[in-house]
């Protein structure tokens, strides 16, 4: 992604802000803490969403109301209190930096890593009124109109309630029901907006998408929430996030991930999360929640998830792929790091019920400093599931020696013909490779780059190109202090 | 759940600290109760669907109506099935210890368990001191009825020359027999021996009943137990058994495991190194038909610095039956230099057959070397083509074939006359 296409975005929100009255916060911040039926009422009313939306809303937060936070797996952070948080808030300009000289040095060291213009790192710290020199709103719209003339739709999911109610309607809670899981459940009350894509029959996106471009992209919220329908024959590739790391006040984000799959059709879908970790104790940083699935419901769908996961204090993201659709396609691509003290588990699950289903799994977890990471994967094969095939392989790397690595794979094989492969391995990097580098002139810390982009490269090389590149810098990035 | 916690005359009632931690046992099983759907640890093994308001726990009063007054069963009993290699052979029917005279080497120590309780304050430090019973509720309730077992003592440095082998058999006549045994094996410094335990049945193939094993193994330094199984029990009855294993320094552990009766069977193996170059091989095959479930668990905790485990399973599983495996090893932050290795293969027989397989790792230390691989399928048919082509009927082709899947496990047991007997119980 060019550099210069992330700007539009921050001008187009003000903009679009005017347009839908965001701008009138001093409402919404009256918006007290804590949640119930009248602050979710007030959150649709807000939106002007339609009787149907808010009534499931108010069926998902009753529903939330009987359920219990989930302890099982391998984190520890301080319990949420649900009831002291907002749930609608106002763009956080109050205590947005003013210029950058406001912005922590360590942040403005690390865009400058990865190569970010000055005017941009403004855009990511959240510097208010960014100048309007970079107005290339063109950017935006011209894509828009590129992408409309094709007949797919790319917007922000209350746009798409407003003018696509029928899709909306139709696919909305159909991968994730809000009875799936507790942090699904708490979004689906309470989700403030999120991007809306649907390829039509037969049409190939001409581009990637990403939510840099969607209007409004910033400001989704701590609970986001996306749909992405590909109908029979369509494709599409989608960009999740930023290498850059981003300024965030909200503590927690429990996001939800639909995407709906039919026949013949593929999604490719990229995510590379680097929100705030906390500082090197473990203070502060982002609680991460996520619920991501894809339902390949027609024959040769395909799914592909691809993730760099280097960001949060707590991960805990699982994207999941339900093989339905006859000799459809699972992937699951994924690099995890952790550093200092923080905590991910993560992984993927499986679900193969139609014939000659197939799955394939990469995923490479690198531990250092005091973080502590779980792989924590299902691969399930119903009656069904004639000839399905899994491979699985989990890495791990240690980097120091009072980091965690773990691996709890799941594997459950009810049909005789199914092929179900998993291999795992721990170790450290071995003495031997680091002093093939060293003999050769390549620093310590920069030959431990080299062996970890070498490890990563199964994954990374699923990325699109431009993101690959950056996520390779993430990476030498998120690593590093961590050696000697 | 209130089936299984029931009044039970107990001997040793007058022992103060005995009682106490029977009581302690009740408590945990109590506040644990049955697994559950959400008891991690059973996710895939279910006995919460067993029906448990039925079970009698043995006691000393239907001893004498189920062993007779010279302590031997009363009904019909097929052959006497010794082993067919020479070994030290104690028997338990029923879970009763038959008292036939052993002529143990000097430093050998079997006696029942009540005996050491009464006679030998030692056991004390062996007793119930390395079984975490708040979270293992099947040992909590072998806890709450303490009484039969043996207690087995290898002195420092005695090499047992022949294989000591307990067998426990259950007879039909005694319907829906719930019954207890703790073992204590304590191996001495330098101390080696083999153990064979055997669990089997007489009588009816439908009989039920509810076997519930704890082992209590202390592996002293540079001392090695090679310890065998074989669970073949009738089709009705339930069989759990956990060994509960600490290595010290130098101390070796070997196991193997074969399983192949039960209608919910589960063998747990918890083996802790807790000293420098202690090392655990724990190996297990079950081959399965029926509505059997049948559970291989095992928990290796590496505490120490050079400590070294593997681990190799091989499942076939046939008709409706369920094999699970669910395997761990974890490396506690100061275990460096370690080695752990895990493999799990299974054969689906039948399209109604299922494996359950949960191969975990969990590691605090960087530097380590750990691998585990877990797979499932079906026999392949190019294997099965090349033997019919050669004029080899398609079922003796499918046996040799299962035989040949089942062969690296079983290569693993160093006793060639050991081997040999399992292989051929396989079969």
């Amino acid at each position: 992604m060019s550099v210069e296409n992330k700007k539009p975005e921050i001008i187009d929100e003000s903009g679009d802000k005017y347009k839908y009255g965001f701008v009138t916060d001093i409402a919404a911040d009256t918006v007290p803490k804590g949640l119930n039926e009248d602050i979710i009422r007030l959150i649709s009313a807000k939106k002007d969403e339609p009787e149907w939306l808010l009534e499931w809303r108010l069926q998902a937060f009753r529903f939330w109301q009987k359920m219990e936070e989930p302890s099982w797996a391998k984190l520890s952070y301080d319990k949420i209190d649900y009831r002291n948080l907002h749930y609608y808030s106002a763009p956080k300009q109050k205590n947005a930096p003013k210029s950058l000289d406001e912005v922590d040095p360590e942040l403005l060291k690390t865009y400058e890593k990865l190569g970010i213009p000055l005017k941009e790192q403004e855009a990511l710290a959240g510097v208010v009124a960014v100048d309007a020199v970079f107005d290339s709103v063109s950017v935006a719209t011209t894509y828009r109109a590129k992408l409309a003339e094709k007949g797919i739709i790319f917007c922000s999911i209350s746009e798409a309630v407003k003018e696509h109610p029928g899709l909306v309607q139709q696919y909305l809670g159909s991968v994730v029901p809000y009875t799936d899981n507790f942090f699904a459940c708490l979004n689906s009350a309470v989700f403030t907006d999120g991007s809306f894509v649907y390829i039509p029959k037969g049409v190939r996106c001409p581009m990637e998408l990403s939510t840099y471009f969607r209007i409004n992209a910033e400001n989704t919220g701590q609970f986001e929430r996306t749909l992405i329908v590909a109908d029979d024959d369509g494709y599409v590739s989608y960009l999740e996030g930023c290498t850059a790391p981003q300024r965030d006040e909200n503590q927690l984000h429990a996001a939800i991930v639909e995407i709906v799959i039919l026949k013949n059709a593929e999604v490719k879908y990229s995510t590379v999360q680097n929100w705030y970790p906390g500082d090197k104790d473990g203070k502060g940083g982002v609680y991460n929640f996520v619920t991501k699935r894809a339902a390949c419901r027609g024959e040769n769908a395909k799914i592909s998830w691809t993730q760099v996961e280097t960001g949060s204090a707590v991960t805990w993201k699982y994207p999941s792929c339900i093989l339905q659709g006859d000799n459809s396609v699972g992937e699951f691509y994924s690099v995890a790091i952790t550093n200092n003290r923080q905590q991910a588990d993560t992984g993927t699950k499986m679900i193969h019920i139609g014939k000659n289903t197939n799955s394939k799994i990469i995923s490479k977890g690198i531990s250092a400093g005091f973080s502590n990471q779980t792989y924590r994967g299902l691969v399930k094969i119903s009656p069904g599931a004639v000839n399905a095939r899994n491979y699985s392989q989990c890495d791990s790397l240690l980097i120091g020696d009072a980091c965690g690595s773990h691996t709890v794979p799941y594997i459950e094989n009810r049909n005789k013909t199914a092929r179900l492969e998993h291999e795992a391995t721990t170790s450290k990097i071995s003495d031997e490779q680091l002093f093939y580098c060293l003999q050769r002139g390549i620093g310590g810390e920069e030959a431990v780059s080299l062996i970890v982009n070498g490890f990563c490269k199964e994954v990374m090389q699923h990325l699109p190109l431009e993101f690959a590149i950056e996520a390779a810098k993430l990476i030498n990035i998120s690593l590093e202090g961590s050696v000697g | 759940m209130g089936g299984l916690l029931q009044q039970a005359e107990l001997p040793g009632a007058n022992i103060p600290w005995l009682e106490a931690l029977r009581e302690k046992g009740r408590r945990a099983f109590a506040a644990q109760g049955m697994p559950t759907a959400k008891t991690e640890a059973w996710k895939y093994t279910r006995p919460r669907d067993l029906q448990t308001d039925d079970f009698v726990i043995r006691t000393t009063d239907n001893d004498k109506k189920c062993c007779g007054e010279a302590g031997h069963c009363s009904c019909e009993k097929q052959e006497e099935q010794s082993l067919p290699f020479e070994c030290y052979e104690i028997c338990f029917e029923n879970g009763c210890l038959q008292h036939n005279h052993l002529h143990l080497p000097r430093g050998v120590t079997v006696m029942p368990l009540m005996e050491a309780i009464t006679e030998n304050d030692e056991i004390k430090a062996y007793l119930g001191k390395s079984v975490d019973i708040e979270h293992y509720p099947f040992a909590a309730l072998n806890t709450a009825y303490l009484a039969g077992g043996l207690f087995i003592r290898i002195a420092g440095n005695t090499k047992l020359d022949k294989p000591l082998a307990v067998l426990n058999r259950t007879h039909s006549c005694h319907e829906n027999l719930f019954c207890n045994l703790r073992n204590i094996i304590v191996l001495e410094s330098g101390a080696e021996a083999e153990l064979i335990e055997s669990f089997t049945y007489d009588g009816a193939e439908k009989s039920r009943y509810f076997n519930n094993i704890v082992n209590e193994i202390y592996i002293g330094r540079k001392a090695s137990l090679r310890h065998c199984k074989f669970q073949n029990e009738a089709f009705k009855a339930v069989h759990v058994s956990l060994s509960q294993v600490k290595v010290r320094e130098g101390g070796n552990y070997e196991s193997f495991c074969l399983q192949r009766g039960a209608n919910l069977a589960r063998n747990e193996t918890k083996v802790l190194l807790t000293e420098e170059q202690a090392r655990a091989e724990v190996n297990a095959a079950y081959i399965m038909n029926g509505w059997a479930t049948i559970d291989t668990t095992t928990d290796i905790e590496h505490l120490s610095p050079q400590t070294y485990s593997d681990q190799l399973v091989r499942g076939i599983v046939g008709g409706n039956a369920k094999g699970v495996f669910q395997g761990k090893i974890h490396i506690a932050p100061e275990a460096v230099k370690t080695e752990g290795t895990q493999q799990h293969k299974a054969l689906l027989l039948t399209d109604t057959a299922e494996v359950d397989c949960k191969p975990e790792l969990e590691i605090f230390a960087d530097d380590v070397k750990c691998s585990h691989g877990a797979a499932s399928g079906e026999l392949d048919e190019e294997q099965l083509f090349y033997l019919r082509s050669r004029g080899i009927g398609e079922d003796e082709a499918r046996q040799i074939l299962i035989d040949a899947y089942l062969e690296d496990v079983f290569a693993r047991i160093r006793s060639e006359k050991i081997k040999d007997w399992l292989v051929s119980l396989s079969g």
